[in-house]
């Protein structure tokens, strides 16, 4: 019972993780239809400003430093975006999906560099806040409260999400724009500024998840590729655009990874690349069925 | 430490040197007087540049200290650097390049891999090179080429070394774990430690070693924690681990809500020197970790003492890790031989380099003639959170074992014998 | 109507030049810039197959190092495991190989041919095949195959001799200047037309009557074909054959490659291969700064000069050819 409890606990922890990452990319990809690999990196930029936002205040997590400091990660890789947007996005908005892609892989080679340059090759690993650090018992189950915390977070964030792009007028012009951008923009709707804030807000949660994921793992210039490949499948099962989709993805593929590697413990990160293989051998259009946005 | 661009080294590179060489013929650049290039291949991007860089500032140091003090038979020593990029394809590229234009002789190996690769190719386009710190025991076993040397520990020397100071300072600890990257580094460090251990332990206590099934863990992976649970069901005393690098960091780091080196008595790392304590600072776990080269172990020793204040001189970094110092003794192996032979052919430095022995920043050096490896002192140390260093750990115990007690017997040409061991 | 005997008689007098340089190598430079001018060689077909997808089928792949990494690993495995069959019959296992894994991978993805996905998942299968190369012992794991030997052709009338690098290299020449040939000749043919046409207009070809899964899944076949044909040719140039040839990272060269020299013209990638190793060599003893120089590159070409060097070149061609109509005729210069 241990057992499968833990694996069932591990495999929402990878879930809700990986989610977090992929809820901002999911929302681009929707949107703008640009698969943007530089998110893992914008992600990894607000693990280390967080980092540096913790060095700033004497080198301690507190869990309101820990809070804050993963909100301003998000304000500052959100003003990130708006710059990419600026040079990047919008130049490539008329030009072959194919180029997006590549040109997101570039910024994403930039990113690993710009990390490496202004915070340096050496390994770092920061503990979750002291308030966080602690385990939680239930029969012979131990669960680090911090993973717990990131659950729930991953859980809070896809109600939130969910809940602002259906209720919410702007959630709603982001759909219309999601669903026909030529049609929007006859009605009058300034597509141009509901591209610009779905970036915005895709980056600053790469770089929320960034800062709430910080104390997770350690921190290095590699960071960015870890998350990538399981955020991207995330988004691919789940369906262009569908953070339902996306969210569903994650807790199955969490899962799948989580018990094929407690069954077969030599073959880690096989699983997850097998069962997107296998899900969309049988059903192409993802999980969510055909291209529903958000 | 933020990265900083060596700006010599970039004007260097793009240096006349750099632009004519391609065009230089081997006869030429070889020359038997005028100065030595030595080509220095090791991963100067990427993920391993952490470890490159000790490389780089060890071979660097090595040679402004021989060119102090006279140069080789009066002959200055210079230095080729390319970046092998830790991948075998780009290193062999890089060696070849650096051979067709007259370095022959070349040290900085730090990947198994690559240093498995370059047998063969030395082999066929005649060169030597003396790995820096890659941990393969196929390199003095199955895959022994003469064109290879290892200066360095061999994974028995170090693990070996490793099992039998702990056993012996700690004989109540029988009962084992290991927790183990799921690579060849990771699956023989196992192998040893589990051979040595289950040999020594009834040596000493009369009763046999309990060793668990170790937990193999991914590398490059974000989330260790299926592996920590399964490490904590298991019931034991000492956990051993080969975990390496940026993945040791993550391990640690999950693990301790777990709490599971708390729960066991001591923690072993085969080879992460300072990198998970200046990660972790006061989080860190106290553990045992084996060294190349660990500076207070060889205070008083002019080599060391002087690799270890010009590193702090140059980096500012109060930490430099054994890397450096395998670079450093690949320079001094070098000097030697080449003083010996009088030039820089491959086959005389190779002759001359076999059964050498030379001083370096551990000591004495002896190059086995049978396979290549190097006899050396194993240096461990442990490691513990301490509130009072700037750094938040400390080193407070070390020791540096006796080479002869710990390498295992030459065998080229055929598989490690465990029960030599 | 698009006279293909000059469009021959051009491509034909491009690659000789071409053949020419590299046959010339071996004679001005060093051992070493040898070695690279036959990787880049290599690295020119790698780009022309992909560029075969990209540019003749629309298919973004990223995934190309599985087909590379195959074919290697197949030829090292069949000239150490299996001396007694012949090199030619190695290289075309080689190539099998990669035409096997395009069969069986393509067929999963291109059933969801919309390109992004189509995309990621190449990505995703690649690390897949990263991954089972890593686990698979016979395979050497993670320290790969070593010592793989240079051949020795026997063709009945004599023998060719390759084990010296140089030999070797002129054998590399050779069968990437074939394999070119090959890919320009299925280009320019029916088959490679009708797949041009699916790129630009799916619905309307399969009103026509051609399944257009089936062709795009022949297009993926041959451009895995090819890949891994070079990465078989270069395993014996190596002599290794480790599981860094099947990383990620393999599969975003040819993109550079192309997207440097110009995907809209047959020839992009081979300028995209050649100027990427000079860059390569060029900055070889600068070190640490090769992500961000890559990064910073692409990103400038693909914003800047999407269509590469060569669309930058033909661009001004045109800018200056109709500057000088408009100057003589005196109205709108005439489209070329």
């Amino acid at each position: 019972m241990y057992d499968i409890g833990m694996t069932v606990f591990n495999g929402l922890a990878w879930a809700m993780a990986t989610f977090l990452v992929a809820a901002g990319l999911t929302l681009i990809f929707g949107i703008l239809h640009i698969l943007n690999f530089a998110h893992g990196g914008f992600f990894m930029i607000g693990a280390y400003v967080s980092y540096s936002i913790m060095m700033a205040f004497g080198g301690s997590l507190p869990l309101w430093l820990y809070l804050v400091g993963a909100m301003a990660s998000g304000i500052v890789v959100g003003l990130l975006g708006w710059a990419v947007d600026k040079l990047v996005f919008r130049r490539l908005r008329d030009v072959e999906d194919a180029y997006s892609l590549i040109a997101t892989y570039a910024l994403l080679l930039v990113c690993g560099g710009a990390v490496q340059l202004i915070w340096g090759l050496n390994y770092m690993g920061v503990m979750p806040p002291p308030a966080l650090n602690t385990v939680v018992f239930v029969g012979d189950m131990f669960m680090p409260t911090f993973t717990i915390f990131i659950i729930l977070s991953g859980i809070v964030a896809y109600i939130g999400l969910e809940f602002f792009i259906s209720k919410t007028s702007t959630g709603r012009l982001i759909r219309v724009v999601a669903a026909d951008p030529w049609m929007a923009q006859l009605l009058g709707l300034n597509v141009k500024k509901i591209y610009l804030i779905t970036v915005i807000f895709s980056f600053a949660m790469a770089g929320t998840a960034g800062g709430l994921l910080m104390p997770n793992q350690s921190l290095s210039p590699e960071l960015g590729g870890i998350f990538l490949l399981q955020a991207f499948g995330v988004v691919i099962l789940g369906g262009m655009g569908s953070i339902r989709g996306a969210f569903y993805a994650a807790l199955l593929l969490g899962l799948i990874e989580s018990f094929g590697t407690y069954f077969f413990p030599q073959y880690p990160g096989i699983f997850f690349l097998l069962a997107l293989a296998v899900i969309l051998l049988l059903k192409p259009e993802g999980i969510m069925g055909k291209g529903q946005t958000a | 430490m933020a990265y900083k661009i060596n700006r010599r080294a970039v004007v260097k590179g793009m240096g006349a040197t750099g632009l004519a060489m391609p065009f230089l013929n081997a006869a030429t650049a070889s020359a038997q007087s005028g100065p030595i290039t030595l080509g220095v291949v090791t991963p100067l991007s990427g993920p391993a540049q952490l470890i490159g860089n000790f490389v780089r500032h060890g071979a660097e140091i090595g040679a402004d200290y021989i060119n102090a003090n006279g140069g080789v038979n009066g002959r200055e020593i210079q230095l080729e650097f390319r970046d092998s990029k830790v991948n075998p394809n780009d290193a062999s590229v890089a060696a070849r390049e650096l051979i067709g234009a007259g370095a022959n002789l070349q040290l900085g190996t730090i990947s198994s891999a690559v240093a498995l690769a370059m047998g063969p190719l030395l082999e066929s386009e005649g060169g030597v090179v003396i790995t820096s710190g890659a941990g393969t025991d196929k390199l003095n076993h199955e895959n022994y080429n003469p064109h290879v040397f290892r200066v360095g520990d061999s994974p028995v020397s170090r693990n070996a070394g490793l099992v039998r100071h702990i056993a012996n300072s700690r004989p109540d600890i029988r009962k084992w774990a290991g927790i183990i990257p799921d690579h060849e580094y990771g699956r023989t460090t196992w192998k040893i430690f589990e051979a040595t251990m289950r040999k020594v332990i009834p040596e000493l206590t009369g009763e046999e070693a309990e060793i668990a099934e170790p937990v193999l863990v991914p590398y490059g992976s974000g989330d260790y924690r299926n592996y920590i649970s399964q490490a904590m069901r298991l019931d034991v005393e000492g956990i051993y681990t080969s975990v390496y690098g940026g993945d040791a960091v993550t391990l640690y780091q999950q693990s301790q809500p777990f709490g599971l080196f708390e729960k066991t008595d001591v923690l072993l790392d085969s080879a992460n020197e300072f990198l998970v304590a200046t990660a972790m600072r006061e989080q860190t776990p106290a553990h045992w970790s084996g060294f190349h080269w660990y500076y207070e172990a060889n205070k008083g020793n002019p080599l060391s003492d002087d690799l270890y204040s010009s590193y702090v001189e140059r980096t500012g970094d109060q930490y430099p890790m054994g890397w450096a110092a395998e670079a450093h003794a690949a320079i001094m192996a070098y000097a030697k031989a080449i003083e010996k032979t009088g030039n820089t052919d491959t086959m005389d430095v190779i002759a001359a380099l076999k059964g050498l022995s030379f001083d370096s920043a551990t000591g004495m050096r002896h190059i086995r003639e049978e396979d290549n490896q190097a006899i050396k002192n194993a240096e461990l140390a442990f490691i513990e959170p301490s509130s009072s260093e700037d750094s938040g750990f400390a080193v407070t115990d070390y020791v540096s074992l006796d080479g002869e007690k710990v390498v295992e017997p030459a065998r080229p040409g055929k598989t490690l014998d465990l029960s030599t061991l | 109507m698009i006279d293909y005997r000059a469009r021959f008689r051009s491509n034909l007098l491009i690659a000789s030049c071409g053949l020419a340089v590299f046959a010339v190598v071996p004679l001005v430079a060093n051992s070493g810039l040898m070695f690279l001018a036959g990787l880049v060689a290599i690295n020119v077909v790698f780009g022309l197959s992909w560029n075969l997808l990209f540019s003749g089928a629309g298919l973004l792949s990223f995934g190309h190092a599985m087909f590379f990494g195959g074919g290697a690993y197949a030829m090292a495995v069949v000239s150490l495991r299996l001396p007694e069959l012949p090199f030619l019959v190695g290289l075309a296992l080689g190539a099998g190989c990669g035409a096997l894994i395009a069969l069986i991978f393509g067929f999963i993805a291109l059933r969801r041919a919309s390109g992004v996905y189509f995309a990621v998942l190449t990505l995703a299968f690649s690390e897949l095949v990263h991954i089972l190369i890593t686990k698979t012992t016979f395979l050497g794991r993670n320290d790969g195959l070593v010592g793989v030997p240079r051949p020795e052709i026997d063709l009945g009338l004599f023998r060719l001799d390759l084990t010296s690098a140089t030999a070797y290299y002129y054998f590399i020449i050779v069968a990437m200047a074939a394999a070119a040939f090959a890919l320009w000749c299925f280009q320019n043919s029916p088959a490679g037309r009708l797949i041009k046409a699916i790129k630009q207009d799916s619905v309307r070809t399969a009103f026509l009557g051609t399944s257009v899964f089936a062709w795009q899944l022949t297009a993926f076949v041959l451009s895995g074909a090819i890949a891994a044909f070079c990465g078989a040719v270069m395993v014996p140039f190596t002599q290794i054959a480790s599981p860094e040839i099947a990383y990620w990272t393999v599969s975003t060269q040819p993109i550079l490659f192309t997207l440097l020299g110009g995907a809209g013209n047959f020839w992009g990638p081979a300028v995209g291969a050649i100027l990427f190793g000079a860059i390569d060599y060029g900055t070889r003893a600068m070190h640490g700064l090769s992500e961000i120089t890559v990064g910073t590159l692409l990103l400038v070409v693909v914003l800047v000069i999407p269509g590469g060097l060569l669309g930058f070149v033909r661009h001004r061609r045109k800018k200056t050819r109709g500057k000088a109509k408009a100057s003589t005729a005196g109205d709108t210069g005439a489209r070329s």
